[in-house]
């Protein structure tokens, strides 16, 4: 069966073939309503922020609204270590996932915090190097 | 030679037409269970709609999102978030890193790039 290629795949074709090529699992390129979704899963967070980095120069400064990259990174599994990696302050842990929830403790800037299990995409359950357990937002935890 | 044809035609279409219903009985009752509203899918191809999030979902979580960038404001309608205000564009990748996780419709990035 002959696979359609859209025009926004056309667009993102560098992109598309750099994810192919560091074997970005479960790979899924779809056209829907004039915006592609690409989801998947990397290795490394260097894979992402590569692929990143590519949609940003296909697309400066993500004007054009026409793509949704999902891109997970594998590394990021319960039992693994990750940096805090905030821009300077320390990172909230919270009773639950979401920012209207308590906050339990922090996880100092550059600290190293243990992920215990994953919630959603952007919270986690970890475990501070105090022994502090509680949810952290995603964003700011780089896996070692 | 012409009836071995319209044989062997007849044979291949035999066979294609027990495939095709072979594969169309048994995928409906893998997906019964699994998919809520069931779409009507070619056989061949593996690729489901993109699932979108509900707008109470993104808007938790855009919420969540912009939580540290104070100059950015996100309105959602109808799955599409649209982003206005003014942000840095050293943080504006990070914060399209993680709106793009939430599975919005769309973003409509409207920000102003100081």
């Amino acid at each position: 069966m002959a696979v359609q290629m859209g025009a926004l795949q056309g667009k993102y074709q560098e992109l598309i073939e750099a994810a192919k090529s560091a074997g970005v699992n479960n790979l899924q390129v779809r056209e829907q309503d004039n915006v592609l979704y690409i989801d998947g899963e990397a290795a490394t967070g260097q894979i992402k922020d590569n692929l990143w980095s590519i949609y940003n120069k296909i697309d400066p400064d993500f004007r054009a609204g026409d793509l949704i990259m999902n891109i997970n990174v594998s590394a990021m599994a319960p039992g693994a270590k990750a940096t805090v990696t905030t821009q300077s302050s320390n990172l909230n842990i919270r009773k639950g996932p979401g920012t209207d929830q308590p906050i339990v403790g922090k996880a100092e800037h550059m600290s190293t915090v243990t992920l215990i299990s994953k919630t959603s995409d952007q919270w986690w359950l970890v475990r501070s190097e105090q022994g502090e357990e509680g949810y952290a937002y995603a964003q700011y935890l780089s896996v070692q | 030679m012409l009836k071995t044809n319209l044989k062997i035609t007849g044979f291949a279409i035999i066979m294609s037409t027990g495939m095709y219903f072979t594969s169309c009985k048994s995928k409906p009752k893998e997906t019964e269970t699994k998919v809520e509203n069931t779409t009507v899918e070619t056989p061949q191809t593996t690729t489901a709609p993109v699932e979108i999030a509900s707008d109470d979902a993104l808007t938790t979580g855009v919420k969540d999102a912009t939580k540290d960038y104070p100059g950015v404001k996100a309105d959602v309608d109808n799955g599409e978030v649209t982003l206005t205000g003014e942000i840095e564009r050293s943080k504006l990748q990070t914060l399209m890193m993680t709106l793009n996780t939430l599975k919005p419709k769309k973003i409509n990035n409207l920000l102003t790039i100081k």
